[in-house]
């Protein structure tokens, strides 16, 4: 089940950052995608909520970019916000 | 009171001896609402204005509690509407005389601490609404609005935040050394506002006079001399709100500490910063991700869920119009305003130059140019001067600094016949 998420969430982050190289490791964070800034962030929520028909709370768009944040906590949010499919 | 008062001071030092000693629970959080009680109402100055106080902390509790219950945009949007509508005439905005309304601004109701009253409200609000505050009690919303080590000018503390230290007021210095740390950074607070910012503060005082006369009448000085005092106060006014809002900041972070709370910290070297975006992840952080948060960040989703095409485009119009209304916030008169757009101005014109920069050389280029160490250091001299700058808008009225800047316009064009 979080592979399968996973792999749709690298199919997002490869289309919103327009690199078909990029692979995703839980360890990851923003510092290590090239380009994830601000905006780049907001696109990628916006990608994220239409690809899984859920919607993420301010805080919780803020929340993501903090320091104890990273892909393997963002999936986890996903995953919690999507349930059992 | 000032927080660098030896009236707060010597209270601050006797709650922190003893506050620990009370039994943890309730009668810690007892002394806490005395104290943000104790502290508000010294600075209530009459009966109306204790009455808009509560009506708005009132307010912002239930239509918190509202908005959990039944989670509605549209009802969002008329509370924001009132509350920020009520905002402006309470602090008698300027542009209410322009709409003929002064009428609504005669009144005697002044509540200090008020714009960052708002800025809860608003996050209070919108997270409530959006499910990320779970069940607050009125007495733990009062205390975090009334949060006397955050009710002048911030750090804007999140709700959640300040609930986790509320449930359980535990210390959050563990041991001696750290105890002697938060007493050493409320010193260091202290003498940021006492000693730099009021030598600052006159000189700049000072100056500023002189320059206004001269303004009025050159002869009162020559051309270099009118120069030399423009930028002594282009420079020393800037520094004095660095060292008067950080020393704010340091007393009262350092201050919740040693009563256990932990406060977000409001600022990391501003002056080092390389753009406007930069800056404000850096100057008065709380308030910078505030406005991202709650005024950029609705802004841009919309234009990207709604146009996505366009969003990139009208991205540079969403940061010009979050760090306007920012200004405006700042104080009631449109100088405010002009503080606000340079600001909006300078973000939006960094994103443009990222854009063009990745255009020209691609993300490998952008990361080249951010790697360089010459254009770091020209990039921040030149921010540093365009704060400076915004800075003069954010000192005086219009009135004041259309004509000061015209005579140094004119000082500096040596064919100029005023001198």
């Amino acid at each position: 089940m979080r592979e399968t998420l996973r792999t749709e969430m690298q199919e997002v982050f490869r289309d919103v950052f327009g690199d078909p190289g990029i692979e995703i490791r839980d360890a990851m964070t923003a510092e290590d995608v090239d380009g994830w800034d601000s905006l780049m962030h907001i696109n990628l929520i916006v990608a994220i909520e239409r690809r899984f028909g859920i919607k993420f709370a301010t805080a919780e768009i803020s929340g993501l970019k903090g320091d104890d944040q990273n892909i393997g906590t963002f999936l986890d949010l996903v995953a919690g916000k999507i349930g059992p499919r | 009171m000032s927080v660098a008062s030896l009236e707060f001071l010597v209270c601050l030092w006797i709650a922190a001896a003893l506050f620990f000693h009370l039994p943890p629970g309730w009668p810690r959080r007892a002394v806490l609402a005395i104290g943000n009680l104790a502290f508000i109402g010294l600075l209530i100055p009459n009966a109306a204005s204790a009455v808009a106080l509560a009506l708005f902390l009132l307010a912002g509790y239930f239509a918190g509690l509202l908005l959990q219950a039944r989670p509605r945009g549209a009802t969002l949007a008329v509370y924001l509407t009132v509350l920020v509508a009520s905002f402006i005439v309470v602090q008698k905005y300027s542009f209410l005389a322009w709409l003929g309304l002064g009428q609504a601004a005669a009144h005697s109701i002044s509540i200090v601490g008020l714009s960052y009253i708002l800025f809860r409200q608003i996050h209070f609000a919108v997270d409530a609404m959006q499910g990320q505050i779970a069940r607050p009690s009125l007495w733990a919303y009062v205390n975090y609005q009334l949060n006397l080590f955050a009710l002048l000018a911030g750090p804007i503390q999140r709700y959640q935040e300040f609930e986790k230290y509320w449930k359980a007021p535990e210390p959050a210095v563990s041991d001696r050394h750290e105890v002697l740390q938060a007493h050493l950074r409320v010193l260091i607070g202290v003498i940021k506002i006492a000693a730099f910012g009021a030598v600052l503060l006159f000189g700049r005082d000072k100056l500023w006079g002189q320059l206004l006369d001269i303004a009025k009448d050159p002869h009162f000085s020559s051309r270099l001399s009118a120069l030399a005092r423009f930028a002594v106060v282009f420079y020393a006014y800037p520094a004095y709100v660095y060292f008067n809002f950080s020393g704010y900041c340091d007393i009262v972070i350092g201050g919740a500490s040693l009563l256990g709370q932990r406060l977000p910290e409001n600022f990391d070297r501003p002056y080092l910063s390389r753009n406007m975006i930069d800056f404000w992840t850096r100057w008065h952080r709380t308030l910078g991700f505030w406005i991202r948060d709650y005024l950029f960040m609705p802004m841009y989703k919309l234009a990207a869920e709604k146009t996505p095409r366009h969003a990139a485009s009208l991205a540079f119009l969403c940061y010009f119009v979050a760090f306007l209304l920012a200004g405006i916030w700042h104080g009631t008169t449109s100088n405010y305003a002009v503080f606000g757009a340079l600001h909006g101005a300078g973000a939006s014109a960094t994103k443009i130059w990222e854009r063009i920069l990745v255009r020209r050389g691609g993300r490998a280029g952008l990361r080249r140019y951010l790697e360089s160490r010459p254009v770091r250091w020209i990039a921040i001299v030149a921010t540093g001067h365009f704060v400076c700058f915004s800075m003069i808008f954010f000192s005086a009225d219009l009135r004041e600094c259309v004509p000061v800047l015209r005579m140094v316009g004119t000082a500096l064009v040596p064919w100029s016949g005023a001198w």
